[in-house]
């Protein structure tokens, strides 16, 4: 984020213009309906509108607009404006399900901008994180060099193969020759250093990697199946997963708080305004249902699927 | 000091430098280039209010989220890279600057709203402050002003910049451009390469729908220093609106202009979405026996009574038409490569066929509606819907400027599902021992180019093309790897699909090259394959054996899998029913790669024999035939022909046309006693003598079967011209007289009259002289 942008998002005016615009609504929600019917009849372009309009515009990141470009803008503003009044003097905004959500969505999104300009407290950071350790756990990781016994040149025998190799594997170094031990060439590398196990498992697939990470260093192994065929593999040194300290993974772990703090306004903000509603629903669902008109004709009626 | 400036720079140029740091042999990359969460209005309309783009991120990182439903769902495989491409329509409006000290700062009514100090306790009384006060009072007007805070793109460019992690999963900033005039799909994907260098605001499909529209902010963007480029997708739903060859959609002929624009801003074309594969169709392709995989062909919102046009909706008869009309025109719009993505609407993406979910919250969400046949959003039934595919980059390291750059020139490949990985290299000097060395891809850049590259000018007989692929290690092995080359000539197109590896020891057609399917695995009844088939890894030297210097061409990757269930068959047999009878039972996954192409040099091209234009023959006095001259000369006769291009003679038998209301009364001893009630004007033709090995050029159809079957299908001749149809597309053909000459254009062909009638034909397939 650039420093300008850092400034004024810290900057009062901000939340409150955005807690503004909460008042603004909330007045809608309450009183929108009254002065509703026959929409007002005169459009008048204001300078706000025009800058507005601007500013839509250059945020796009275009050069200064002409007149004549305005001009245009102007006459698609209005086009827009006339549609809009008339579609809510008919009340088209009424029982539409995209009005609604994306209104709903709106609120939402308010109310998480003003959860996030909270800048957290170091407190804050290491009280989240001896709370959601698992979340920055780092995958062991290993480094070993593998020998590769392949299904393409050998077919079914690729296994035994290998296993015949590992008879005589024994004693062995890390650095023992393909043509000595008889393997075949490897698509991708055949060493690896300090390679994490989420790296390992895409390469190799899961199970060989999974397989891989309980071997013991030191020695080759017995033949471990990828989805590339049968490998003997050699570790030479294993690391453990981890839980780094706070310092190495701060910047993650705040990114994650903010979020939550996101979510907790979301959801204060919601039964803030809950606790203001009387909700009226029938208790009994399976009766109310039941107590509906049957569904008309054509209709589908709910997916059935009978097992044979 | 000149010289040794000149010198140095000559050395920079020379030699190859590296961009980047990591590998420089390259590394496959895989990501996901499209796909949206709740934060798309449509998502969130449709249900999905679970999850964002941060969500989006974990998942592609193999953490378990929710689906919209509500259940859990997770990749086994993680991915490289992604952007999420949530919609740009109804961003909202951006909060450009404060003016500290403004006079509304000022207003007593605005005090309370202040926050005292940033603390935890302060902001839940100014919300909660706010909240209560709902009840009283007017809107303060002076609080709403134009400069609003809060957009949706402004959250998104902060969430893709904290989950992005150079060097070990990439995010990019994105968003989709979603264009939709007319049910037409026409959106594009849009990413920008740096993060910190973004408009404030997106250009979205309320600007315009207009591509070109889309490109020309997209150049003025580049201009101010925000690197990005467009990547298209659904082909297959725009209504043949996606890859035009006359005008664009504002009615602008196809133009120099139009193509250097859409090359500059559109490198890569997504090939295959949950919603169907672009590449080709059946009736496009007919000699392609894998033409048919994961074929969609609707309109978006299923508009009543409107069959989506099959041509102009397919990418590998756009990367013909763009050669063609390099040759005849001078410009090539269509220089695409290939990726592959999702589309899904629920944040989490399915991938393979054992975990689909869906991927429209609800609709699909669930095992039982899905294998209900639930008709989505109207559209299309549920068990057609496809897995997802993925976009291969091959780069130096996995950051956002090294990946950029490799889709920029298009060093990329779609792939079905899986992670197969294909990489091609096209050159002059390469042979079967290249591949035995270790260190051949260094000489696939040395001494040619990789896919997404032009062949540097002809050295040699003919382009020979390493190809290698390796499969996922968890899904099936490969079956084999198809070279498909594209070529054109005199307004004509034409393609070959070329097996040149294999797995096993099948043995390929003497004649035809055609190796025959592997044997299946799949087990219906239980849903399950096993890989004692295929192999793990397939590469090869292939040198093209038809190869014609005067002609444009271009050549792509194609790896199949073994045939492995669909996710409609493995889930058909966890409810214990029968397979469905609306898309096959099995599937070869697969992966395309960006094509490499041939552009013949001015002293090549002069080479060939020079073609007939229209323009030529009105030059020449030739005569237009109107309609009753064109009845005259084909209505109730047979007529040979001749392809002056490709030397092909085959006959057409026009029949009668309808009499319609007209129809007198004859007897069934009449010819015209049954054709006669066809509406008036509309008669049926048929082709006949035409050989399968023949290469047939583009908006033929199948016509080898078409002759062998003697299929008739309907023509008409109004407004001088004959007119036909190919899947659902009008052909029209205009007939010149030149001296005693009848020459014929089909409006297909750029502008070309390739065709001439001819005496009757005695012997179809003449022996050839000694030579042969």
């Amino acid at each position: 984020m650039s420093p300008a942008i850092r400034s004024w998002l810290r900057e009062p005016l901000l939340h409150f213009l955005v807690v503004g615009l909460l008042l603004f609504l909330g007045y809608h929600v309450r009183h929108g309906d009254e002065g509703r019917g026959e929409p007002s009849r005169r459009i008048e372009i204001t300078s706000d509108d025009l800058r507005q309009i601007q500013i839509a515009w250059l945020a796009q990141g275009r050069p200064a607009l002409t007149a004549a470009e305005l001009s245009g803008l102007v006459d698609d503003r209005v086009h827009e404006e006339i549609l809009y009044r008339e579609a809510l003097g008919l009340g088209l905004d009424k029982d539409d399900t995209i009005v609604r959500r994306r209104l709903a969505q709106k609120l939402e999104f308010l109310f998480e901008d003003v959860a996030a300009l909270r800048e957290p407290t170091t407190e804050d950071l290491e009280a989240w994180y001896d709370e959601h350790p698992e979340h920055f756990r780092q995958p062991p990781r290993a480094t070993f060099r593998h020998l590769y016994f392949s299904p393409d040149r050998r077919g079914p025998h690729a296994r035994d193969d290998a296993s015949a190799v590992f008879g005589k594997a024994s004693g062995k170094p890390i650095d023992w020759p393909r043509d000595e031990a008889r393997s075949d060439a490897f698509m991708f590398p055949d060493y690896y250093g300090d390679d994490p196990f989420d790296s390992v498992a895409k390469l190799f697939g899961p199970g060989f990697a999974d397989s891989l990470f309980r071997l013991t260093p030191g020695a080759w192994s017995a033949p471990i199946e990828s989805g590339y065929g049968w490998h003997l593999v050699f570790i030479d040194s294993m690391t453990p997963a981890r839980v780094p300290p706070l310092e190495e993974v701060e910047s993650a772990v705040k990114s994650e708080w903010i979020e939550d703090q996101r979510s907790r306004m979301r959801d204060a903000a919601y039964a803030a305004m809950k606790a203001r509603y009387e909700i009226v629903a029938p208790k009994d669902m399976g009766a109310a249902m039941a107590a509906l008109p049957p569904l008309p004709p054509g209709m589908p009626q709910g997916a059935g699927i009978v097992p044979q | 000091m000149k010289k040794h400036v000149l010198l140095a720079a000559a050395i920079l140029v020379a030699t190859r430098l590296p961009a980047f740091a990591g590998n420089p042999d390259r590394d496959a990359y895989f990501g996901e280039t499209h796909v949206h969460t709740s934060w798309s209005l449509d998502a969130f309309a449709m249900g999905n209010m679970l999850t964002n783009p941060g969500d989006a991120y974990k998942y592609f990182q193999g953490e378990s989220i929710k689906h919209p439903l509500g259940f859990d769902v997770k990749i086994d495989t993680p991915l490289d890279w992604a952007g999420v491409t949530d919609h740009s329509e109804y961003a909202g409006v951006v909060n450009m600057a404060n003016e500290p000290g403004s006079a509304v700062s000022k207003l007593a009514v605005a005090q309370p709203l202040i926050l005292k100090a940033r603390t935890k306790e302060e902001m839940e009384r100014v919300a909660l402050y706010a909240i209560n006060t709902l009840a009283s009072g007017a809107p303060i007007k002076e609080l709403v002003s134009p400069e609003i805070a809060g957009t949706v793109w402004k959250r998104n460019v902060e969430l893709a910049d904290a989950a992005n992690q150079p060097g070990k999963f990439t995010t990019f900033c994105a968003y989709e451009w979603t264009s939709m005039p007319s049910n037409m799909n026409l959106h594009r994907n849009i990413f920008f390469k740096d993060c910190a260098k973004v408009p404030a605001m997106p250009f979205s499909a309320l600007d315009s729908k207009h591509p070109v529209d889309l490109w020309n902010w997209m150049d003025g963007q580049r201009k101010a220093g925000n690197d990005l480029l467009a990547i298209s997708h659904n082909a297959n739903l725009s209504d043949g609106r996606m890859f035009p060859t006359e005008v664009d959609t504002k009615g602008r002929p196809i133009d120099a202009v139009y193509a250097e624009s859409r090359t500059r801003n559109e490198p890569l074309t997504e090939i295959k979405q949950l919603k169907g594969t672009s590449e080709t169709h059946p009736l496009l392709s007919p000699n392609d026996e894998f033409a048919s995989f994961e074929i969609m062909s609707v309109l978006l919102g299923n508009p009543p009574g409107r069959l989506p046009q099959i041509v102009g909706s397919y990418a590998r008869q756009a990367l013909k038409d763009g050669i063609a009309l390099e040759d005849s025109r001078g410009f090539n719009p269509y220089k695409f490569g290939f990726g592959a993505a999702s589309d899904s609407h629920n944040t989490a993406v399915p991938y393979r066929q054992d975990n689909f979910f869906g991927g429209h919250t609800f609709t699909d969400g669930t095992i039982e509606g899905r294998m209900a046949g639930t008709v989505v959003g109207g559209m299309f039934d549920a068990r057609t819907e496809s897995t997802s595919g993925l976009t291969g980059v091959w780069a130096e390291e996995n950051t956002r400027a090294a990946l950029f750059e490799a889709i920029a020139r298009k060093e990329t490949f779609g792939v079905s599902g899986p992670h197969i990985k294909v990489r091609m290299f096209g050159g002059w000097e390469f042979d079967a021992s290249t591949l035995t060395d270790r260190d051949w891809v260094q000489t696939g850049y040395a001494k040619g180019v990789p896919m997404g590259g032009d062949l540097p000018p002809a050295k040699g007989k003919a382009p020979t093309f390493l190809v290698w692929a390796v499969k996922d290690p968890t899904s099936g092995n490969l079956d084999r790897i198809q070279i498909v080359k594209g070529w054109t000539k005199s307004g004509q197109s034409f393609e070959k699909v070329f097996d040149v590896v294999w797995a096993g020891d099948r043995k390929p057609d003497k004649r035809t090259g055609v190796v025959p399917p592997i044997g299946s695995t799949v087990d219906i009844e239980k849903g399950t394959y096993t890989n004692t088939t295929g192999a793990v890894e397939l590469k090869t030297a292939w040198t093209d054996p038809e190869f014609d210097a005067s002609q444009s061409a271009f050549y792509y990757a194609r790896v199949l899998e073994i045939p492995t269930p669909r996710w409609t068959t493995i889930q058909a047999a966890k409810l214990g029913i029968a397979p469905p009878d609306v898309v096959a039972a099995t599937l070869q996954e697969r992966a395309w790669g960006s094509p490499i192409w041939y552009t013949p040099s001015a002293g090549a091209r002069k080479a060939a024999k020079p073609a007939t234009t229209v323009a030529d023959l009105k030059k020449q006095g030739a005569q237009a035939l109107g309609d009753e001259q064109l009845k005259a000369l084909v209505v109730e006769k047979s007529v040979w022909f001749q392809n002056n291009v490709t030397g092909s003679k085959y006959m057409i038998i026009y029949g009668a046309l309808g009499k319609g209301s007209a129809a007198s009364s004859l007897t069934p001893a009449d010819p015209g006693y049954v054709t006669q009630r066809f509406p008036a004007g509309q008669g049926q033709f048929q082709l006949r003598y035409v050989g399968r090995d023949v290469a047939m050029q583009s908006l033929t159809g199948d016509a080898a079967e078409a002759a062998y079957l003697e299929e008739p299908r309907t023509y008409s001749i109004a407004g001088g011209r004959i007119f036909t149809d190919l899947a659902g597309t009008p052909i029209e053909i205009a007939v010149f007289k030149l001296g005693d000459k009848y020459l014929a254009a089909r409006s297909n062909e750029f502008g070309y009259a390739n065709y001439e009638i001819v005496p009757a034909v005695g012997q179809l397939a003449p022996m050839a002289a000694a030579s042969r």
